[in-house]
C-alpha cells in the first residue's frame, strides 16, 4: 500500500512541484501592485506558450522556429469570435455571418485554438517528414508565410494597423489555471505511451524505427497538440492585452520563447517552467533599468535594448556553458530516497 | 519590351545581391553544417559602421566598414561557435539565432531603432540610358562586382591549396582532419570569406537605400536561406543559382501577382522554400552534402 | 614505437574497449583481427585523435599522445586510412592524392612522391582528372591508402582495407602493404577477414568484446587452443 503510494508521489511529483511553484509565485505577486500583476500574468501566458513549444521540441528534439504562428492563429481566431460585432462592422471587412458571429469567450478559446491545430495538422503532414536543419528552416518559413499574411489581411486581421475592441480578461487568475491546466496536460501527454514512443524517437530514430514506432506520426500528434496549447497561449495574450498586431507574433516573440525553452533546458518540463521564470524574472530586472531610477536628483536609465542584449548574452553563455539548460534536462525528482529492498 | 528589359536587368541585379548573401552563409554551412542567422547583422554592422564614420574620406568609410565586418565574423567564430562545433547542427542554429539577435540588440542600444541615414558613393544613384533603357548604375556595379567575386571564388577554390582543402572540408570535416587539414583554418578562413562578402553586401546595400535600421539584415538573410535551400544546401554554385533564382522568382511575382495579392509576395517565396524542402531537399544543384554531418 | 596502456574509450555508456594494452615496433606489420563489434575501428580511431580516450595512454615514439587533434598527429607521423576509404568524392583524384600532403612543408619533395604513389597503384594514374567519387570499390581503397601515403607517414593505420573488395584487388592492396614496410613504413591493419591479415603481420593481437584475448604470429596463433573460439566467438555460442 505505501509502496503504490510512493510510486504515485515518484509519477506526479515532478508536475505537481511545478504546479505548486506556480501557485505560490501567483499567490504571492497577487498581492503586489498592478503592474507587477501584469508583469506575472504576462509571464504565465508566455509559460503556456513555452510549455506549448515545449511539447514538441523537448520530446520530439526536432527544432522548430514556427510555433509562434499557431500562438498568432490563436489570438486572431479568439478575436474574430469575440470582438462585438458593431466594432468589427468598422474595422474589417467580413462576410456577415463572421461579422454577426460572436461567442462567449470560453468556447472562441477552444475554438481558436483548435484552429492552431488544424493549421497546424495541414503544415505538419508535409513538415513533419523533415528533420533537424530542414525542419528548423520548413517550421520558419510557415513562420514567415503565416506573418505576411495576418500582416496585409486588412478585411479579416486589420493589416497593419492594430485590431482592437477584444473583451480583456486574462488575469493572473485565469492565466494561472489555465497555466496549470497546460503543465497537467503537457505532462500527461509526455508519460502517455504517445509522448514516450516520440521520446524514444528522439534519443534514437533509427532504433524507433526498428522497433515499430511510427516515428513521423508520433511527432506528427506532438505537433499538432502542441499547436492548441500554443494556440491556447495566444487567445489569451489576445484578451490579456485587448489589442492585436501582427508584429506581436514574429521574431522577438519566437527569439523570447525559444531563449525561456534553452536557458531553462528543452528536455524537461521543469525546463520551461524554470526557463520562463528565470527568463521573466531577469527580464523585468532589465526592464527596471531600462526604465531607470532615481538618485538624488538624477535619474539614471540604461538605453532601450538593454533587455534583450541581456537575454541573447545568457542565452549564449548557457547554450556554450550548460548546454542542458538549467535543468540539465531533468525533471524534479521526488525528494526522498526510495528504501532498499 | 522596355518593361521587360528592364524587370530583367532588375531580376539579375537583385539576384546578385541574394546570390552574395546566400554565398556568405553558403560557405559557412558547408564547411561546419551552421546555418548562420548573424550573417545578417555581419551586413547591419558594416551600414552602421558607415554610418558612423560619415563625414571622413569614402575611402576610408568602406575600409572601416569590410575591417569592421571581417573582423566581427571572425570574432564570432571564434567566441560563440568554436566551442560549439561539436554540437548538434539545431544547437549551432539556436545560438546563431541568439547571436543575430544580440547584435541587433546592442546596435539599438548604441545608436537606437529609429532608421538612420547615409549617402555613401553617391555618383552611384545615376543611370545609364541605353536606348530608353535607364539602367540604375548601381544595379550595374552591383553584377561586375557579383561577377568578379563569384569567380574569384571559383579560382580560390579550384587552384589555391587552401580552396582544395575547404572543399575536401565541406565534404567530409573528419577525413580532411585525418589527412592534416587544420579544422580551426579552414573555418576562420571561411568565415574570413563570409565578412567579405556581408562587408561588401553592406556597401552595396548603403549605397541602394541610405536607410539603416538594427534590423535590416533580418530580411536579407531570410532571402537568402531560401536562395541556399533552392540552390541545394552546401554547394557554393547552388547557393550563388538559388540567389538568383530568387531574384528574379521576386521580381517575376512582383510583376505578375495582382494588386490584391502583390503584398503577400514573400510568402510565395517562402512556399517556394518549403517546396523544395519536401520535394528536392537537394536543391537545384547536387548539394551532395546536404545531408548533416553527425 | 607505438605501445597503448590500458586503452579505454567509451561512447555514451557504451564501452568500446576495455583497456587494450599493445606494441608496435619499428618496421613491424601488425594486424588486429576479431569480429564485428569487438572494437577494432575505435582502436584506430583512437590512436588516430578521431575519438576520445577515456583513459588510459598512447605513447607514440616515446612521447604521450592521447588527446592530440588528428591533424596534429599527422604532422608526427600518424595516418589512418579510415573503414570506408572516405575518399573526396567532389574532388578530382589528382586533388585527393595531393591534399594528403596539406600537412607537410617539403613542398619540393610532394612531386616525386606523387609519381611513386602513381608507380604503385597504376590504375590511378590514367583516372587523374576524373572525380574520385566514380571511382570503383577497389580504386578508392588505393586512393584512401595513396592520399595517407602523401602524409609520410611513419606509423600507417588501416582499416578493413579488404572490405567490399574482390580477392584479386585485395592481393594488390596487400602487395602495396609489404612494399610499404620494405620502405620502412611501420603498419597497423584491421581486418574482420582473419586469413589474409594473420599472414601478411608479423604479429597479430585478437580482439573480442573490446579486449586483447591472443597475440602472436600467425603460426603461434594456429596452435593454440581456441583460437578459432575466439575469433569465431559468435559461433561458439551457437547450439
Amino acid at each position: 500500500m505505501i509502496g503504490r503510494m510512493e510510486k504515485a508521489a515518484r509519477l506526479i511529483w515532478p508536475v505537481l512541484s511545478l504546479a505548486l511553484v506556480l501557485v505560490v509565485l501567483a499567490a504571492l505577486l497577487s498581492l503586489g501592485p498592478m503592474p507587477l500583476q501584469r508583469t506575472a500574468t504576462e509571464a504565465f501566458i508566455r509559460l503556456i506558450v513555452v510549455i506549448g513549444i515545449y511539447i514538441f521540441i523537448g520530446n520530439s528534439g526536432i527544432l522548430s522556429f514556427g510555433h509562434v504562428s499557431f500562438m498568432a492563429i490563436g489570438a486572431y481566431g479568439s478575436a474574430l469570435l469575440t470582438i462585438p460585432p458593431t466594432m468589427k462592422k468598422i474595422v474589417l471587412d467580413l462576410p456577415p455571418f463572421m461579422t454577426a458571429l460572436q461567442l462567449p469567450t470560453i468556447p472562441a478559446a477552444v475554438i481558436a485554438a483548435t484552429l492552431s491545430s488544424i493549421f497546424a495538422f495541414l503544415i505538419g503532414v508535409p513538415l513533419m517528414r523533415l528533420s533537424g536543419i530542414s525542419a528548423a528552416m520548413g517550421t520558419f518559413a510557415s513562420l514567415a508565410i503565416v506573418y505576411v499574411v495576418i500582416s496585409n489581411w486588412k478585411e479579416v486581421t486589420g493589416g497593419a494597423s492594430a485590431l482592437i475592441g477584444l473583451p480583456v480578461y486574462a488575469d493572473i487568475w485565469v492565466t494561472l489555471i489555465y497555466a496549470l491546466l497546460a503543465l497537467g496536460l503537457a505532462y500527461a501527454y509526455q508519460e502517455s505511451r504517445y509522448g514516450r514512443r516520440l521520446r524514444a524517437s528522439r534519443e534514437n530514430e533509427v532504433a524507433a524505427l526498428a522497433t515499430g514506432i511510427n516515428v513521423r506520426r508520433e511527432r506528427l500528434i506532438a505537433f499538432v497538440f502542441s499547436a492548441f496549447i500554443v494556440g491556447f497561449g495566444g487567445v489569451l495574450h489576445a484578451h490579456f492585452i485587448g489589442v492585436l498586431s501582427s508584429s506581436s507574433f514574429y521574431l522577438d516573440v519566437t527569439f523570447i520563447t525559444l531563449a525561456m525553452l534553452v536557458i531553462g533546458g528543452m528536455n524537461s518540463l521543469a525546463g520551461a517552467v524554470t526557463g520562463t521564470i528565470v527568463v521573466s524574472v531577469l527580464g523585468e530586472l532589465l526592464r527596471l533599468i531600462e526604465a531607470g531610477f532615481d538618485i538624488g536628483t538624477v535619474h539614471l536609465a540604461a538605453p532601450r535594448g538593454l533587455r534583450e542584449v541581456g537575454l541573447s548574452f545568457l542565452m549564449l553563455m548557457i547554450l556554450l556553458f550548460r548546454p542542458q539548460g538549467l535543468t540539465s534536462g531533468r525533471e524534479f525528482a521526488w525528494p526522498i530516497a526510495p528504501r532498499a529492498g | 519590351m522596355t518593361f521587360v528589359l528592364q524587370n530583367i536587368v532588375d531580376a539579375i541585379s537583385l539576384g546578385a545581391l541574394y546570390a552574395l548573401t546566400a554565398l556568405g552563409i553558403g560557405l559557412i554551412f558547408g564547411i561546419m553544417r551552421l546555418i548562420n542567422f548573424a550573417h545578417g547583422e555581419l551586413i547591419m554592422l558594416g551600414a552602421y559602421a558607415l554610418f558612423f564614420t560619415f563625414g571622413m574620406h569614402e575611402a576610408i568609410m568602406g575600409l572601416v566598414a569590410m575591417a569592421l565586418v571581417i573582423a566581427t565574423a571572425i570574432v564570432m567564430e571564434r567566441v560563440a561557435f568554436r566551442p560549439l562545433r561539436r554540437a548538434n547542427p539545431a544547437t549551432l542554429l539556436i545560438a546563431s539565432f541568439a547571436l543575430a539577435y544580440f547584435l541587433q540588440h546592442l546596435v539599438l542600444l548604441i545608436f537606437g531603432a529609429r532608421p538612420k541615414s547615409v549617402t555613401f558613393l553617391h555618383e552611384l544613384s545615376g543611370f545609364f540610358v541605353v536606348e530608353g533603357l535607364r539602367i540604375p548604375k548601381l544595379q550595374v556595379v552591383t553584377i561586375a562586382i557579383t561577377i568578379v567575386l563569384l569567380v574569384g571564388l571559383v579560382v580560390f577554390f579550384r587552384r589555391s591549396s587552401i580552396g582544395t582543402q575547404m572543399r575536401a572540408a565541406a565534404e567530409d570535416f573528419g577525413m580532411a582532419r585525418l589527412v592534416g587539414v587544420r579544422a580551426n583554418s579552414v573555418i576562420a578562413i571561411a568565415f574570413l570569406l563570409s565578412g567579405v562578402l556581408a562587408g561588401i553586401i553592406s556597401l552595396l546595400y548603403v549605397v541602394q537605400t541610405g536607410t539603416l535600421t538594427p534590423r535590416m539584415g533580418v530580411s536579407l538573410v531570410l532571402v537568402a536561406f531560401v536562395a541556399t535551400v533552392i540552390g541545394g544546401m552546401g554547394s557554393l554554385v547552388g547557393a550563388a543559382v538559388g540567389g538568383l533564382v530568387v531574384g528574379v522568382l521576386t521580381v517575376a511575382l512582383q510583376a505578375v501577382l495582382t494588386v490584391e495579392l502583390r503584398p503577400y509576395r514573400d510568402a510565395f517565396v517562402f512556399a517556394v522554400l518549403i517546396g523544395f524542402l519536401l520535394v528536392r531537399p537537394q536543391g537545384l544543384l547536387r548539394g551532395r552534402s546536404a545531408r548533416e554531418r553527425i | 614505437m607505438l605501445a597503448t596502456e590500458d586503452l579505454r574509450v567509451t561512447y555514451g555508456n557504451i564501452l568500446a574497449l576495455g583497456g587494450v594494452s599493445l606494441r608496435i615496433e619499428e618496421r613491424e606489420i601488425v594486424s588486429v583481427i576479431g569480429p564485428n563489434g569487438a572494437g577494432k575501428s575505435s582502436l584506430l580511431n583512437a590512436i588516430a585523435g578521431v575519438v576520445p580516450v577515456a583513459s588510459g595512454s598512447i605513447e607514440f615514439e616515446g612521447q604521450a599522445i592521447a588527446g592530440t587533434a588528428p591533424e596534429d598527429l599527422v604532422r608526427r607521423g600518424i595516418s589512418l586510412v579510415p573503414e570506408g576509404r572516405h575518399i573526396f568524392g567532389g574532388l578530382t583524384v589528382a586533388e585527393n592524392i595531393r591534399i594528403g600532403a596539406v600537412a607537410r612543408r617539403d613542398r619540393g619533395a610532394i612531386d616525386g612522391d606523387v609519381d611513386r604513389v602513381l608507380a604503385m597503384f597504376p590504375v590511378l594514374r590514367e583516372r587523374l582528372r576524373q572525380p574520385a567519387g566514380k571511382l570503383s570499390g577497389g580504386e578508392q581503397q588505393m586512393l584512401a591508402i595513396g592520399r595517407a601515403l602523401l602524409a609520410r607517414p611513419r606509423l600507417l593505420l588501416i582499416d578493413e582495407p579488404s572490405l567490399g573488395l574482390a580477392p584479386l584487388v585485395v592481393s594488390e592492396v596487400y602487395r602495396a602493404v609489404a612494399d610499404l614496410r620494405a620502405e620502412g613504413v611501420t603498419i597497423l591493419i584491421v581486418e574482420q577477414s582473419a586469413t589474409r591479415a594473420l599472414e601478411a603481420a608479423d604479429r597479430t593481437y585478437v580482439l573480442a568484446s573490446g579486449s586483447i584475448v591472443m597475440a602472436g604470429g600467425a603460426a603461434e596463433l594456429r596452435a593454440e587452443e581456441g583460437f578459432e573460439d575466439a575469433y569465431f566467438g559468435y559461433k561458439a555460442r551457437d547450439p
